[in-house]
């Protein structure tokens, strides 16, 4: 079963506002956890995504597809990264995302991926 | 890497036995495991320049020892001595060993203490002769990932000092059902070939056919092999029209039954014919037999539900789950009508087992649909559309709704 374990933060400007030392101390966690999901056989995919400032929305307006500066919602929050993971339960997909729960102090989202096979 | 069909058809055969040989002789699974893959390669290459060899088992056999014996060699002199030695003293092999040792690789690779998809991946490696990139394929995650699974796995068996044998008469049923499962998990992951892996997920089906074809070979007293071997050819027999060209599901009751596959349901049905009744009874040859049922109807309304409903009866006697209980209920549905479906239905809500399982919601649904009660039915099949994790399913259920208007 794949489940995809998604990363929120400020939508604007998040990693910069954070202290040097927690800077590093995340970067060596990532680098652990990634490491982990890897040996594991567990790792499908994972990425990072570039500051939500930087996103560029494309929407229609006058009937046209326009790209406009700025993330789609009007939240505080924004998507930052996500990781893959194929595992044999969502229990444990959801002990993936308590650790990085435990480390990064903020909600983490586990959704299912649709690959499951069909009822026949 | 040309690829000739039928040498690596016979590679496929031997593989498991070709391992099982090397593991008796030397134990390390691991280190054999490898040794085999590289001897499979190095013959898929060879075979089709150079032909077929006089005795392709012993073929692979001799490179899988060397490829061993190089392995020992660079890590230890002094083991060299006594491994080489005793690749040398090849004992004669006899046809009851090559098969103990292949059921014993099947019992290895579906060991307890192995995860699920480790078992899926070691079984399809060493029973099947997959090789990592193909297994990786099928389960559409990356090659390395797949690499570590499986040296992860193999890696348990060695720390857990796994035996390599038959398990113990006490043990022998709950392994032999975990071995059935395995197979059947690999027939599932298979079975619905999603889009853009179409072609690789058919592949894993006709190996997890192989597969079970070579356990009822291996144990033809076993009911339930024969059962399961049985049910996944009756099920298979329905691949051409159990989806339109665009991937999107056809329900049984509207597929074109021309398009199923007469030779599957004959060798389906034959089976079960000299199972049934022989053995002690087990959920595989029961949920065998329901297919065989529908497989039999020449249309949709020929199906034989009385039969059917008296099938999943016993069936639920003898394991007792609420999807078996879910099926019953549109059996009862089909002879009793919806609404005595319904109430069966009603008996499950409780049961947190099918909490946000969206099968019973989509089997309201239809028995909603059938007693009439339209808004209810959208509901339900929205409702349902919502919990799948299936794609095909989730917009065959969104259309089921919409549709009902």
């Amino acid at each position: 079963m794949k489940y995809m374990i998604m990363t929120f933060g400020s939508a604007e400007g998040g990693l910069a506002a954070m202290g040097k030392e927690w800077m590093l101390e995340m970067i060596q966690f990532m680098h652990t956890l990634d490491d982990d999901l890897k040996k594991s056989g567990e790792l499908v995919d994972n990425q990072g995504l570039a500051d939500g400032s930087q996103a560029k929305t494309v929407r229609i307006q006058n009937g046209i597809p326009v790209a406009t500066d700025g993330p789609f919602a009007e939240a505080k929050e924004a998507l930052v990264g996500y990781w893959i993971v194929d595992v044999e339960s969502e229990a444990r997909a959801i002990e993936i995302a308590a650790r990085i729960v435990a480390f990064v102090k903020q909600p983490i989202e586990v959704r299912q991926v649709m690959d499951a096979p069909p009822d026949f | 890497l040309r690829k000739d069909p039928r040498i690596e058809g016979l590679l496929r055969e031997l593989a498991p036995q070709v391992l099982g040989t090397l593991v008796r002789r030397h134990g390390q699974f691991d280190a054999c495991e490898d040794a085999v893959q590289e001897a499979l390669l190095a013959a898929s290459i060879q075979w089709v320049d150079k032909g077929v060899p006089d005795n392709p088992r012993s073929w692979l056999t001799t490179v899988a020892s060397r490829r061993l014996v190089d392995e020992w060699r660079s890590e230890s002199a002094r083991r060299r001595r006594q491994e080489t030695a005793a690749v040398l003293d090849l004992p004669a092999q006899g046809q009851a060993y090559d098969q103990d040792d292949t059921l014993a690789l099947l019992f290895l690779c579906c060991h307890p203490s192995l995860s699920v998809p480790s078992q899926l991946a070691l079984t399809l490696r060493a029973v099947g002769g997959l090789t990592t990139a193909e297994i990786a394929k099928a389960f559409m995650v990356p090659e390395a990932t797949m690499a570590q699974r499986i040296s992860r796995a193999k890696e348990r068996i060695r720390s857990e000092g796994v035996p390599f044998a038959p398990p113990p008469a006490a043990e022998r049923e709950d392994r032999l059902r975990v071995v059935l499962q395995v197979l059947y998990l690999i027939f599932n992951e298979g079975y619905f070939t999603s889009a853009g892996a179409e072609l690789q997920r058919s592949d894993l089906t006709a190996e997890a056919i192989r597969l079970a074809r070579m356990l009822h070979q291996l144990m033809p007293i076993e009911g339930e092999a024969a059962g399961l071997l049985a049910l996944m050819l009756l099920t298979d027999a329905r691949r051409a029209a159990r989806t339109e060209g665009d991937g999107s599901i056809v329900p049984l009751a509207e597929q074109r039954r021309e398009l199923w596959s007469k030779e599957k349901i004959e060798e389906g049905v034959a089976l079960l014919t000299r199972t049934l009744g022989s053995v002690q009874v087990g959920p595989y040859q029961l949920q065998a037999a329901i297919a065989a049922v529908h497989d039999e109807a020449a249309t949709a309304e020929e199906t034989d539900w009385p039969q059917i409903l008296a099938l999943y009866g016993v069936l639920e006697q003898v394991s007792p789950a609420p999807v078996v209980t879910l099926n019953r209920a549109v059996a009862v549905a089909m002879v009793h009508g919806p609404r005595a479906g319904l109430a069966l239905l009603g008996t499950l809500e409780a049961d947190e087992r099918m909490a946000n399982n969206h099968r019973l919601e989509a089997v309201r649904g239809h028995l909603l649909e059938m007693a009439g009660d339209v808004d209810a039915a959208r509901e339900s099949f929205r409702k349902a559309a919502r919990m799948t994790a299936s794609l095909p399913e989730q917009r065959y259920l969104a259309l089921k709704a919409a549709r009902l208007k």
